[in-house]
């Protein structure tokens, strides 16, 4: 059963470094996502995907925060819609952010691109229930 | 005795006394022996039975006749020596109605009886009363008009001929007995909406359309005051215009107190923008901070490795510390608002600088920035002192934080005068900024657009609100790799 599951890495994209080793630190404790990345803003995440010597090493699911300088998670959001189709493999993004402002929360959950909006501090269960969709339907959706 | 007073014969009182029994109310006096007589008219007409009250002239003239008449009573009847009929309004008192109005008309009769006088009562008082309710009303009309600055004019359609109201003559500050023509009367208004006030009314006469607008205008006296001017077209049975009418209106201190009000509505708007934008950004920062305290917390219970506890403590410290600075923020933003409160000085503006100058002496020498200054054509500016400080603090900071990392920070400040008003001009030869991305976020709180550590996104937006709070504004021109110019008006 568990030699089907898939492989699941993850990418956090924050300039928060709290945040960022927090996630760490709790998915390592939880044993969620096999592998973590990071990113400190829009850009930097841009460039590796975009980067042919890291196709072998795209992560499955990206956490984009919405406060970063240089390339925020808006401007990220666009960015990635127009590099999605190069991408040999799907991947899910959500947004995440500490702000309630609805505004927000609507202009992520109306974006076809976005999986979802997440608040910070971010629900375990919810992680889990990500990380666990994407290891026994990581295969189908790679095949489909 | 008179030829004129032989001629009446017993006959015509006779003729009198027949009425008496018709209800016409009559009196008569005979001057001779004072005696007084009443037709059944008289009593019915003031409402009394024979019995009520006597016959006499003192009654009649102490008691039924209203005091103030009494002399114009007089003058009509007694006092009229010859036998010309006389006629006078008096007031009469009635047994239920009070005072009443009466027309008496009076005529001398001398008879071989004896001199009489004759007198016919006829109610004259719903007449009278509407008589003074038109003069009142006409009062009125004209105070309603010279209350509200109003007046009403009147054009005749087919003639082109003008009617005004007295008041529209006060309004343009002329002589109410020189005769105005139409085309005069538009010549008033100022050059940019005599073409709107003329077209309002081409379009009633030809085209029937009412108009209500309100337009400036320049008086015989060359105030410039603003009116409101309505006009409604009267149509015949053709449907054309017969005649056009309306009001004119002096709505100078409504309007200006309008305008006025508009302004301060804008900038409670801008203020409240303000405050909305501060409210969401604290927090949106605080929850970040507490959310990651309790995302700290949580994993330090959940850690049982000593050596990862005390990392984890170490970031609880950093949070903490993040927490003192967004306090710390926000006291230095009611500061600013309070600040207000103390008022302005007049300022030289080389003061404010080189102390500002000494503050940041350290940063100044570390980045070896070259820093030219010139007040000369504005050495004085009325400021806050501390916000004059705070705008000096804050772009100094930036321009030597955001050098450009291969050249000598070069900053050039001018203050100069455009009128009245007095600009400031920074400049730096920085790593600039993409304002086409960043424009609109440049001032707002907590915005940052470079990885540098020292970047906390607070000092323009102070400055933009310290700024803006003494109602002048800033502008912001750059080019990434060239430099930055911040222009600001401060008075």
């Amino acid at each position: 059963m568990n030699s089907e599951l898939q492989f699941v890495t993850a990418a956090i994209v924050d300039d928060d470094k709290i945040f960022t080793y927090g996630f760490r630190k709790l998915t390592g404790i939880k044993g969620l996502f096999d592998e973590i990345l990071d990113f400190c803003n829009g850009k930097e995440a841009i460039d590796y995907l975009t980067d042919p010597q890291n196709s072998t090493r795209l992560p499955d699911v990206l956490f984009v925060d919405i406060n970063m300088p240089i390339m925020d998670g808006w401007e990220f959001n666009d960015a990635f819609g127009e590099i999605k189709s190069l991408l040999p493999k799907p991947i899910a993004v959500y947004n995440i952010s500490s702000s309630i402002d609805i505004e927000d929360i609507n202009r992520a959950k109306k974006n076809p691109l976005i999986a979802d909006y997440l608040l910070k501090p971010l629900n375990e269960i919810y992680l889990a229930e990500i990380y666990h969709k994407l290891q026994y339907f990581g295969k189908d959706i790679k095949i489909g | 005795m008179s030829s004129e007073v032989q001629q009446f014969s017993g006959e015509n009182a006779a003729h009198i006394a027949h009425f008496a029994d018709t209800g016409v109310s009559i009196w008569r006096y005979n001057i001779d022996t004072r005696e007084v007589w009443w037709s059944t008219g008289f009593y019915q007409a003031l409402g009394y039975q024979k019995n009520d009250i006597e016959c006499s002239y003192s009654v009649f003239f102490d008691y039924l006749l209203y005091y103030e008449d009494r002399q114009k009573f007089l003058k009509t009847t007694l006092l009229t020596s010859n036998s010309v009929e006389n006629s006078a309004h008096i007031r009469l008192l009635t047994k239920h109605k009070g005072y009443q109005w009466f027309q008496n008309t009076t005529k001398q009769y001398i008879t071989e009886t004896g001199r009489f006088i004759y007198g016919i009562l006829i109610n004259i008082s719903e007449a009278k009363t509407a008589e003074l309710k038109a003069v009142e009303n006409e009062t009125k009309f004209a105070e309603i008009g010279r209350i509200a600055k109003m007046g009403y004019w009147q054009i005749d359609c087919r003639t082109m001929e003008l009617e005004l109201s007295r008041e529209i003559y006060d309004i343009y500050e002329l002589n109410p007995s020189l005769p105005i023509s139409v085309d005069e009367l538009l010549s008033y208004f100022l050059p940019q909406h005599e073409p709107v006030i003329k077209k309002a009314i081409d379009d009633a006469l030809q085209h029937c359309i009412p108009y209500d607008i309100e337009l400036q205008f320049k008086t015989a006296k060359e105030n410039i005051i603003w009116v409101k001017c309505k006009g409604i077209p009267v149509i015949d049975e053709y449907g054309r215009s017969k005649y056009l009418r309306g009001i004119f209106q002096n709505i100078d201190s409504i309007k200006k107190r309008g305008i006025t009000m508009q302004s301060s509505i804008n900038l409670l708007d801008d203020q409240n923008k303000r405050l909305q934008n501060f409210a969401y950004i604290v927090s949106h920062n605080l929850r970040s901070h507490a959310g990651n305290l309790k995302f700290m917390v949580d994993l330090f219970e959940e850690t049982p490795a000593e050596h990862e506890r005390a990392e984890i403590f170490s970031h609880i410290k950093t949070i903490s510390q993040s927490l003192s600075a967004t306090m710390s923020h926000l006291d230095e933003i009611v500061k600013m608002q309070a600040e207000i409160s103390n008022g302005t000085k007049l300022l030289e503006l080389a003061d404010i600088f080189t102390n500002v100058i000494s503050a940041l002496q350290a940063d100044i020498k570390m980045s070896g920035a070259q820093i030219n200054t010139n007040f000369s054509n504005a050495p004085t500016v009325n400021y806050i002192p501390a916000y004059l400080e705070s705008i000096f603090q804050n772009l100094l900071t930036n321009a030597i934080k955001y050098r450009h990392p291969e050249r000598t920070p070069v900053i050039n400040i001018t203050t100069y005068k455009a009128g009245n008003e007095v600009f400031m001009a920074f400049e730096d030869n920085g790593m600039g900024i993409d304002l086409e991305r960043y424009g609109n976020q440049l001032f707002g709180m907590y915005k940052t657009f470079h990885t540098n550590p020292d970047a906390k996104g607070i000092g323009l937006f102070m400055t933009r609100n310290q700024v803006e709070a003494l109602g002048g504004y800033i502008t912001v021109e750059s080019a990434v790799n060239i430099g930055t110019k911040f222009t600001i008006k401060l008075v």
